[in-house]
């Protein structure tokens, strides 16, 4: 059996193709794993758990409907669903995890994380992380209406669509030095994380030892799964054509 | 108030990620259908869930049709299975004994896809690896018009090579059994097998 790894769905109703993707995920492959972990950006949005629209709720019944089958889930926040908390764990079955984590898999110690935190060259950003991951910053978010949330969140969406065209393409990669304190820090000789949609296994040398940087891909237009069993890891992609393949 | 707005509108501006694009193929209801002709091998389906006959198109997929026709005439598809049946999408067979050991079929064809037939329901095609020149003797029936699966400028498609003309029927209740992880395949599997007992050409009249 193996421990599967997932990131950066960005599940939205506008995007009906991920949605039944994942779910048939859930329901294949999934029900056969010895734990799946989600490491961030499930939900393109999360404006607080009280309230989910149709998609999101699509997506919790099928996580439910996996945790109810005896796959322990496990959820990482990511840029973007941040405000995931302790009801959405209630309705989905799945527990959140802390960033960074250290997980032991088949006896090998990985360091995992969202992968934001280490994008240290987008300075902007990492300001923007730190005042919404401030609990007084969250609390006082919380506090709003829903109406007012979604107001907030569509007003916030409308106003940035003037720099949307040329932040298309700007998720900025990590920056090695980040890595590389944060694999020593943890100890680690493997970093597994997703967020900047750019699957790759990469070998790399901090403070004279080989180790490993895993990234995980997006779910734009195929899924990305990374399965590690007894034989380590291997990054796939899942193909969203159904073909008559022999 | 205010300050949330701009922090909101910078998160979402800061970590805006590549837009998506949605899959809008329109599926065409009016592909070209093969025309009947005294020179279109027939063959007939012998299941376990009934018969079905297809018309094969020589004219347009001469090579896989050649192909297929080897693989009748040797007696290929005796006692194989109907392996994956997906409602609305194929049903897809010829590659494995009823034991679910894979049926070796070694003679591969030259991907005819290009040759202007759709997948519109009722047509029959190829199987094949990823290897675009790999299908040998797997060929599935489409039970819906299944667009995605025609040739565009980017990418091979899967050769219609011919038809079902009678038996249509048989095709749907096959494509709409109970699926699953049954033997060595994980999904998308009849729980019941649906066997190919064998196919055999139709004597032209």
């Amino acid at each position: 059996m193996a421990a599967l790894f997932i990131s950066d769905l960005h599940i939205d109703a506008s995007r009906p193709a991920i949605i039944e993707q994942f779910l048939r995920f859930l329901q294949a492959e999934a029900r056969r794993a010895a734990a799946l972990y989600i490491l961030g950006d499930l939900f393109e949005s999360w404006i607080g758990d009280d309230a989910p629209d149709a998609a999101q709720a699509a997506a919790i019944a099928g996580l439910r409907a996996l945790t109810a089958s005896g796959v322990p889930c496990f959820v990482m926040h990511g840029n973007r669903d941040f405000l995931l908390s302790g009801q959405f764990c209630e309705m989905s079955g799945a527990q959140l995890l802390p960033d960074p984590l250290i997980v032991t898999l088949y006896g090998e110690p990985v360091l995992v994380m969202h992968g934001d935190a280490l994008c240290t060259d987008d300075r902007a950003y990492q300001r923007l992380r730190a005042t919404v991951r401030d609990a007084d910053w969250q609390r006082q978010f919380l506090a709003l209406s829903v109406d007012a949330r979604r107001a907030l969140a569509g007003a916030a969406r409308a106003g940035s669509q003037a720099h949307t065209a040329a932040m298309e393409n700007a998720i900025t990669d990590v920056n090695d030095d980040s890595v590389a304190m944060a694999l020593r820090a943890a100890g680690t000789s493997t970093l597994l994380h997703g967020h900047t949609h750019r699957p790759a296994i990469h070998a790399l040398e901090v403070d004279g030892r080989p180790r490993t940087r895993i990234v995980l891909g997006d779910w734009y237009d195929q899924g990305s799964v990374l399965r590690w069993d007894n034989n380590g890891p291997e990054l796939q992609s899942l193909s969203r054509r159904r073909e008559p393949g022999s | 108030m205010k300050q949330l707005l701009l922090t909101f509108g910078m998160l979402l501006a800061a970590c805006l990620a590549p837009t998506f694009a949605a899959d809008t193929s329109s599926e065409s209801k009016t592909a070209a259908k093969p025309p009947v002709t005294a020179a279109s091998p027939q063959v007939q389906v012998v299941t376990s869930m009934g018969n079905f006959t297809i018309e094969l198109n020589a004219e347009r997929a001469p090579l896989t049709v050649a192909n297929f026709l080897a693989y009748v005439d040797q007696g290929h598809y005796t006692n194989t299975l109907f392996h994956r049946a997906v409602a609305n999408f194929v049903i897809q067979g010829g590659g494995f004994n009823v034991d679910y050991t894979p049926k070796p079929a070694p003679a591969k064809v030259v991907n005819e896809s290009g040759n202007g037939l759709s997948n519109v329901r009722g047509t029959v095609g190829l199987a094949r690896t990823q290897d675009p020149h790999g299908g040998n003797a797997q060929f599935y029936v489409n039970m819906n018009d299944n667009a995605a699966l025609d040739p565009n400028q980017t990418r091979w498609g899967y050769a219609v090579f011919g038809r079902v003309i009678s038996g249509m029927d048989v095709v749907d209740r096959i494509g709409n059994v109970a699926t699953g992880s049954h033997g060595p395949i994980k999904e998308e599997t009849p729980l019941k097998p649906v066997i190919i007992q064998r196919i055999e050409r139709v004597p032209s009249s």
